[in-house]
C-alpha cells in the first residue's frame, strides 16, 4: 500500500487504535501487511493485506510453453521452492501420461526432504526471532546455507533450482554427493542438541509460546488448516501418507503430532519433522546407489510439444502444508489454466486473522511465524 | 507429548557454552576472492562462436524473451553449410539463468559458466546487455558450469528409423525400396525440428520446410501440401530423390542425424489424395487467359516447373516432349526402385490439370522446326536436359560392349531389352553410376541369380560425388565400389567381345589451375573382368536442332548456351534452363524453372508481342 | 477392504441424490463430478455432512471465453476416504454471479475473494468481496482471457534501452540487431 493511498480509519475517540505490521517488518514473514486494531495491547480485530508479491504467475503461465513454465514455478514459494517444481511436473506428467523413471523419483524425494529441512530451519529462525532469541535465527539461516550448498552442487542453483522437468530431473548427482549429504545429516543431527539447549527447551520459548494462538481440531478442520499446523492439533494427516506419491510408500517414517494446537506445538511438530526428514534422507542415500536407470522419461523437443487434452489436480506435502496444482490442458503447447493452491492461502489470511483476535500485540508476530505463512504463495 | 520438558531453572555457567563455539568453523566467508561456483553452477553465459550457427533456437526457448540475435558481418555466413553470421545477445535484466537455452542448443555451443558476480552503477546499465563469447563476461573464463550433457539435452538427436526393404529382397525387383513414414512416425520426426530455418536458406528453391514440417506436426497435411506447392511442384519426386541440401544444413545434424526433411515432404504428398493435391496446386490460378502462348521444349522438371508457373499466371503453355512419357531424367534416368513411375505421373498430372498441354513423341528439329515454334509462340524455352552420355575415349571404348549409362537407364525405363552382362564394370562415381550399377545388379540377379559389378571412380572416398547413402546401399546389394581408379583401356578380345577393364591408381584429378588433368600411377594396375563396361562420367546436350543460322546468332559460353541468371539467351524470344545450361540436379532445375517462368512472364506482360 | 467399500458407498449414495449429476472416477483418488450450478450447494452440503468430505482444498475458476462461460471447480477432500471430489459447474460469463459457499466451507472466503478480483465473478453472501491482492488496480479483472498482459506492459511501461560498446562497434561494421526477442519468440 503506497503511503498516498492509505486511508486512515476514523475511530471514535476511544482506547482503540490501529497498527500496521507493514510490508517491511521483521515481524512479518516476507512482504505482507497485517493491520491490527488494538484495545490497549489486546487485538480486537485483524485484517490481512496481501499483494506486495503479486507477479501474476498464473496468467504468465498461460502464455508460456509447458517446459518454459519451470522457470516461473519455483518462484511461487521462495523458502521452499522444490515442492512447487515437483507438483507442477507431476501435474503435467499426469496429463501427458509420462512415466517418471525410478531413479528420478528417488532424486525428487531427496530434494523434497532437503528442502523441507531447509524450510524448517528457516522457520525456527523466524519463530525464535519473534520471541527474542536471535541467536537461533542466525543458526537456522547458517545451517540452511549448508543445505543450499548441497543444492548448488546438485542443481546448479541455490534457491531456484529449476531442476525438475516433466518426465524427471535434469541432472544426475555429481560424484561424492551422497557422502557429503550423509556428512551434512550427521552435522544436523548433532546440531539438534544445540538447538534444544538454546531454543526448544528454553523457558522463554515455552512460556511465551504455550497457549498462544491455540486452535482446536474442529476449528482447524473447519478453517482448512493443513500440514504441520494441523498435526499440531493432534490430527495425523499428511499427504505423503494419505495419497503417497513418488516413492514415499517405500520409505519408513513417522507422522509426529502434538495435541495442544498452539504456537509451541507447531514449533515442536516441525522439530520432530526435521528428525523424520533426516531419517528419510538417510534411507534415500542408502537406496540411491542401487537404483539404476535414466533420470528422465523421453519428452519431445520443447518447442514442438503438445500435451493431450486433460486436467489434473496434484496434491503434495510441502513444508507448510497441502500444496496443490490444478492444471488444465486443451491440447495445446501452453497451459489453458494453472491454479496454484498454496497452504498459506488459508494460514496467512483467515486463520491468522482469527487467531490474532485476543492475542497480545507482542504475540502477533509470533503467531504469524508459527503458522509458517509464506506471502509469495498467497500472492502468486 | 502433552507437556514439554523444559528447564525451569537455568545455571549461571550456561553462558560459558558460548566459548565452545570459538573453535568451530565460521559459516560466513571472506569477501576478498569469491568462492567457486559448483560443478553444474548456472552462472553467466559463454558461447563458442566457432560452433554456434545462429540457428536462433535459444531465442525461441527463452521464456523471458531475453535473447536478441545480433548480426556480425565479420563472421562466416554460408547458407549451403547451414551457418548464419548471427550470434545471441542476452539481456541480464530479463534472464533467469534457467539453462533451457543451453539444453535446447543443437550444436552445444552455448553454456553457462561458473561466473556469477557482476556489479555496476546505475549509469552503467548497458553492461547488463551482453554478447556471450568464449571468454566470459569479464574476459575471464571461470570454467564451465551448466553445459550440454546427454542427461539434460532437450534436442532429439536420433532420427525415427525409416522402414526399408532388405538388400536381398531389393535385388529381386524394381519395387520402391523406401517404405515411407507412418502417421505416428512422421509426427515424431516432425517434432524434432527446432524451426531454425537454415534448411529454407540452403534449399536452391527455398522450400519453406519449417512451415510444412510444422503443418505436418499439427496434423494439417493439406496446409503442408499448400506450403510445399508454393515452391516446388515436383515434390513427390524431390521427396524421394532430392540431394537434400536442407538436411546438410539442418542444425540438428550438427551433432545428431538431421531431421528427415525429404521423407517428411514425401509423407505429406503421399497422404493427401490426388484430387485434393490438384485443387490445392491450382489455388491462385487466375480465371483469365493472358492471350500469350509459350512453347517449352522438354517435359523434365525445369520445363514443367516453368509450365506450372506460367499456366498459373494465365498463359497458354504447350510442351514438346521427344519421348513418349514426361519426366525427362527423373523418369528415364532415375530407376524405379528410387522413384516409382506412378508417383512421377501424379506430379505431372497436377501440372497438366492446370491446362498445360504436352505433345509426346514430338522431336524439335524432326517433327517440328524451331523456326515454326519461333513463329507460332510468343516465347520458347529450351529445357531439354542432357541426353547424351560422354565417353572416356580410352582405347576400346568404341566397342559395342562399352555402353553409356544414360542409354542403358533409358532402355531399362522403356522396358527395352539388352544383353545383360554376367559381369560388368562401371566407370564413374556419381549418382548416375550408382543408379546404373544397382539397376544392372537387379537384372543380373534376375537372369543369373548373382550380382557381379565393379564400380570404379576417379575420386577418392573423401570426395566421392555420389550420395554416401547410395554407395552404402550399392554395397549392401553386392556391388563392389572402388575409389581413386582411372580407366586406361577396355581390353577387347579377338572375336570382338569384351574381356576386362584396366584401371590404374589416381594420384590427382585437377591441376593447380583447377582444370581437369588426371595424373595416374601406372604401376598400380588392376584388372576388372567384365562382359560390359558402362561409362557414367557425365552427359552433354544435343542442341543440333537449333540449326546453323541460329547457332551462329546465339552467344555461347564454352560450349554451353550463354544465358543470364534467369535463363534468357541473347535472342529475346528464346530462353534455356535446367540441366542444359547448368544443372546439376532436380531441385536446381525446379529453382531454375521458377526464375525462368518469372522472367518469361515479366517479358510477356511488358510487351504485346515478343516475336517479330 | 469392506470398510472402504462402505465408505465409498456413502459418496455414491450422496451423488445419487442430486439430479443431473454426471460423475467419472478418474483414478483411485480422483472423482470428477459435473452438475448444474443450482445443484452445487446441495451437493457440497451433502458431501460435507454425510460423506465426510470436510476439507475444501480449492475453488478454481476457468475462463471459457469462446463458450461465454466461467467454469467453477470445487475440490473437496475427505480424510477418511482419502479421495478428492472435483465438482465442476458452469455459469454464464456475463453477468458472472454465483452464490457463496462460505456457510458450508469456511476456506471458500479466500478463493471467492480471489476469483472475484481476478475474474470478476461476484459471490453473493460472501463475507468479504473487497480487493485483496490488487488493491491499487483499476483495470479489468486480469485473469480473464481478453486481458493481454504483454500488450498492457508494452503500453504502460518503458523497456530498458541498451546501447553497449560492443553493439556500437558491430553496428559500425554494418551489423546490428537482426532479430528482436519479441519477433523470435513462438
Amino acid at each position: 500500500m503506497r503511503p498516498e493511498n492509505y486511508q486512515a480509519v476514523n475511530h471514535p475517540p476511544s482506547n482503540e487504535y490501529e497498527l500496521n505490521f507493514g510490508p517491511n517488518h521483521p515481524g512479518i514473514e516476507g512482504n505482507y501487511a497485517f493491520k491490527v486494531k488494538l484495545e490497549g495491547d489486546i487485538v480486537v480485530a485483524a485484517r490481512a493485506d496481501a499483494g506486495y508479491l503479486h507477479r501474476g504467475f498464473e496468467k504468465l503461465m498461460e502464455g508460456r510453453l509447458w517446459m518454459q513454465n519451470l522457470a516461473i514455478v519455483p518462484r511461487i514459494c521462495v523458502p521452499d521452492p522444490v515442492p512447487m517444481e515437483v507438483c507442477y511436473s507431476m501435474g503435467v506428467e499426469a496429463i501427458g501420461g509420462l512415466e517418471v523413471p525410478a531413479r528420478a523419483q528417488w532424486l525428487r524425494v531427496l530434494q523434497l526432504e532437503l528442502s523441507r529441512i531447509a524450510a524448517h530451519l528457516f522457520f525456527f529462525g523466524g519463530h525464535a526471532a519473534t520471541v527474542g532469541l536471535y541467536t537461533t535465527m542466525f543458526w537456522g539461516i547458517a545451517d540452511r546455507d549448508l543445505i543450499l550448498d548441497l543444492f548448488e552442487e546438485m542443481t546448479g542453483g541455490r534457491v531456484y533450482h529449476i531442476y525438475n522437468i516433466p518426465g524427471g530431473v535434469r541432472r544426475d548427482l555429481p560424484p561424492g554427493f551422497l557422502k557429503r549429504l550423509n556428512a551434512l545429516l550427521d552435522y544436523l543431527e548433532s546440531r539438534l542438541s544445540d538447538y534444544d539447549d538454546l531454543f526448544f527447551t528454553n523457558r522463554v520459548l515455552v512460556h511465551r509460546a504455550r497457549g498462544v494462538g491455540a486452535m482446536d481440531q474442529k476449528q482447524a478442520l473447519e478453517w482448512g488448516v493443513t500440514g504441520p499446523n494441523l498435526r499440531a492439533c493432534g490430527l495425523p494427516f499428511d499427504v505423503r501418507r494419505d495419497e503417497p506419491y513418488l516413492v514415499y510408500d517405500q520409505l519408513d517414517f513417522e507422522i509426529p503430532t502434538y495435541a495442544a494446537g498452539d504456537d509451541l506445538s507447531r514449533t515442536l511438530v516441525r522439530r520432530a519433522e526435521l528428525e523424520q526428514s533426516v531419517r528419510i534422507l538417510r534411507q534415500v542415500a542408502e537406496r540411491l546407489p542401487s537404483v539404476e536407470g535414466p533420470i528422465r522419461a523421453p519428452v519431445p523437443n520443447p518447442l514442438a510439444w503438445n500435451l493431450p487434452e486433460g486436467e489434473s489436480y496434484t496434491r503434495i506435502e510441502s513444508s507448510k502444508g497441502e500444496l496443490a496444482y490444478y492444471i488444465l490442458s486443451t491440447g495445446g503447447a501452453k497451459p489453458y489454466r494453472v491454479h496454484v493452491r498454496g497452504p498459506s492461502q488459508m494460514h496467512a489470511v483467515q486463520v491468522l486473522e482469527k487467531l490474532a483476535i485476543g492475542a497480545r500485540l507482542e504475540d502477533v508476530a509470533q503467531i504469524v511465524f508459527s503458522l509458517d505463512s509464506c506471502p509469495p504463495e498467497v500472492d502468486r | 507429548m502433552s507437556d514439554v520438558a523444559y528447564k525451569s531453572k537455568g545455571s549461571v555457567l550456561n553462558p560459558l557454552k558460548a566459548f565452545s563455539f570459538m573453535g568451530r568453523k565460521a559459516v560466513t566467508l571472506p569477501l576478498d576472492e569469491p568462492r567457486d561456483g559448483a560443478e553444474y553452477y548456472r552462472g553467466f553465459h559463454v558461447n563458442d562462436w566457432e560452433k554456434c550457427i545462429g540457428c536462433r533456437s535459444c531465442q525461441k526457448i527463452c521464456d523471458n524473451q531475453a535473447i536478441t540475435m545480433v548480426k556480425i558481418p565479420s563472421l562466416p555466413d554460408d547458407p549451403v553449410k547451414g551457418v548464419r553470421n548471427e550470434r545471441p545477445a542476452i539481456d541480464y535484466g530479463r534472464c533467469c539463468w534457467c539453462g533451457l537455452c543451453v539444453d535446447v542448443c543443437p550444436t552445444g555451443s552455448l553454456a553457462l559458466s561458473r561466473e556469477y558476480i557482476h556489479t555496476c552503477r546505475g549509469d552503467e546499465l548497458d553492461s547488463y546487455f551482453i554478447l556471450p563469447d568464449p571468454n566470459g563476461m569479464h574476459d575471464k573464463h571461470y570454467g564451465f558450469g551448466w553445459a550440454k550433457s546427454p542427461d539434460s539435452d532437450l534436442v532429439d538427436l536420433n532420427r525415427r528409423p525409416m522402414p526399408e526393404m532388405a538388400p536381398q529382397k531389393r535385388l529381386q525387383s524394381f519395387d520402391e525400396m523406401v517404405h515411407g513414414y507412418s502417421g505416428q512416425e512422421a509426427l515424431l520426426e516432425a517434432s524434432r525440428c527446432v524451426q531454425c530455418g537454415l534448411c529454407l536458406e540452403s534449399c536452391p528453391t527455398h522450400m519453406d520446410a519449417p512451415n510444412y514440417i510444422r503443418s505436418i506436426w499439427e496434423g494439417n497435411l493439406e496446409q503442408a501440401v499448400r506450403d510445399i506447392y508454393q515452391s516446388n511442384p515436383f515434390s513427390s519426386i524431390c521427396g524421394r530423390v532430392c540431394t537434400h541440401r536442407c538436411e546438410t544444413a539442418c542444425s540438428i545434424g550438427r551433432r545428431g542425424t538431421p531431421v528427415a526433411i525429404r521423407w517428411l515432404k514425401r509423407f505429406a504428398l503421399d497422404h493427401v489424395d490426388h484430387e485434393t493435391v490438384k485443387r490445392i496446386a491450382a489455388e491462385g490460378k487466375g480465371g483469365y487467359l493472358s492471350g500469350h502462348k509459350v512453347a517449352i521444349i522438354g517435359a523434365g522438371p525445369a520445363g514443367l516447373t516453368t509450365a506450372f508457373d506460367l499456366a498459373k499466371k494465365g498463359h497458354e503453355v504447350v510442351v514438346y516432349e521427344a519421348m513418349e512419357k514426361p519426366g525427362g531424367m527423373t523418369r528415364y534416368g532415375i530407376p524405379e526402385y528410387r522413384l516409382p513411375y506412378a508417383r512421377l505421373d501424379e506430379d505431372v498430372d497436377v501440372i497438366t490439370s492446370l491446362g498445360v498441354k504436352i505433345r509426346y513423341n514430338t522431336r524439335i528439329g524432326k517433327d517440328v522446326t524451331l523456326q515454326q515454334l519461333e513463329q507460332d509462340y510468343d516465347a520458347v524455352l529450351i529445357a531439354i536436359g542432357m541426353q547424351l552420355g560422354r565417353s572416356t575415349r580410352v582405347p576400346g571404348s568404341d566397342n559395342p560392349h562399352v555402353r553409356k549409362a544414360i542409354d542403358l537407364l533409358r532402355m531399362i525405363t522403356r522396358g527395352e531389352t539388352f544383353p545383360v552382362p554376367r559381369r560388368a564394370a562401371v566407370i564413374g562415381g556419381g549418382n548416375v553410376a550408382m543408379d546404373t550399377a544397382r539397376s544392372v545388379a537387379r537384372l543380373q540377379m534376375k537372369k543369373y541369380g548373382k550380382v557381379d559389378i565393379t564400380v570404379t571412380a576417379l575420386e577418392d572416398f573423401d570426395h566421392f560425388l555420389a550420395d554416401p547413402v547410395e554407395v552404402e546401399e550399392a554395397r549392401e546389394e553386392g556391388i563392389e565400389v572402388l575409389d581413386a581408379r582411372g580407366p586406361v583401356e577396355c581390353v577387347i578380345r579377338e572375336d570382338g567381345t569384351l574381356e576386362c577393364l584396366r584401371t590404374v591408381k589416381v594420384i590427382s584429378i585437377f591441376d593447380e589451375q583447377g582444370r581437369f588433368a588426371p595424373k595416374y600411377d601406372d604401376s598400380d594396375e588392376q584388372i576388372h573382368p567384365a562382359d560390359m563396361v558402362i561409362e557414367a562420367i557425365g552427359q552433354m546436350a544435343d542442341l543440333s536442332f537449333l540449326g546453323e543460322a541460329l547457332t551462329e546468332r546465339l552467344e555461347w559460353n564454352r560450349g554451353r548456351l550463354k544465358v543470364d541468371e534467369n535463363g534468357r539467351t541473347s535472342e529475346p524470344w528464346l530462353w534455356a534452363t535446367g540441366d542444359v545450361v547448368h544443372g546439376p540436379d532436380v531441385v536446381h532445375a525446379v529453382a531454375d524453372g521458377h526464375r525462368t517462368a518469372n522472367s518469361i512472364d515479366t517479358c510477356l506482360c511488358g510487351m504485346e508481342k515478343v516475336t517479330q | 477392504m469392506s470398510e472402504s467399500k462402505a465408505i465409498s458407498h456413502r459418496l455414491d449414495d450422496v451423488l445419487k441424490e442430486i439430479e443431473g449429476v454426471r460423475y467419472t472416477r478418474q483414478s483411485k483418488t480422483r472423482i470428477r463430478v459435473d452438475l448444474d450450478a443450482d445443484a452445487l450447494p446441495t451437493l457440497l452440503e451433502l458431501l460435507q455432512g454425510r460423506a465426510g468430505y470436510v476439507h475444501l482444498s480449492a475453488i478454481t475458476c476457468v475462463d471459457w471465453i469462446d463458450a461465454d462461460q466461467f467454469e467453477l471447480i470445487y475440490h473437496v477432500w475427505s480424510y477418511e476416504d482419502k479421495a478428492l471430489v472435483s465438482a465442476h459447474i458452469r455459469i454464464s460469463r456475463d453477468p458472472g454471479r454465483y452464490v457463496s459457499v462460505y456457510d458450508i466451507y469456511t476456506p471458500a472466503a479466500f478463493f471467492e475473494r480471489d476469483i472475484h478480483e481476478m475474474f470478476g465473478v461476484y459471490f453473493e453472501g460472501a463475507p468479504d468481496m473487497e480487493k485483496f491482492i490488487l488493491t491499487e488496480w483499476d483495470g479489468p479483472p486480469p485473469m480473464r482471457k481478453e486481458f493481454d498482459t504483454e500488450r498492457y506492459v508494452n503500453e504502460t511501461f518503458a523497456w530498458q534501452e541498451y546501447n553497449p560498446e560492443w553493439l556500437r562497434e558491430i553496428s559500425a561494421q554494418g551489423g546490428g540487431i537482426a532479430v528482436k526477442p519479441s519477433e523470435g519468440a513462438l
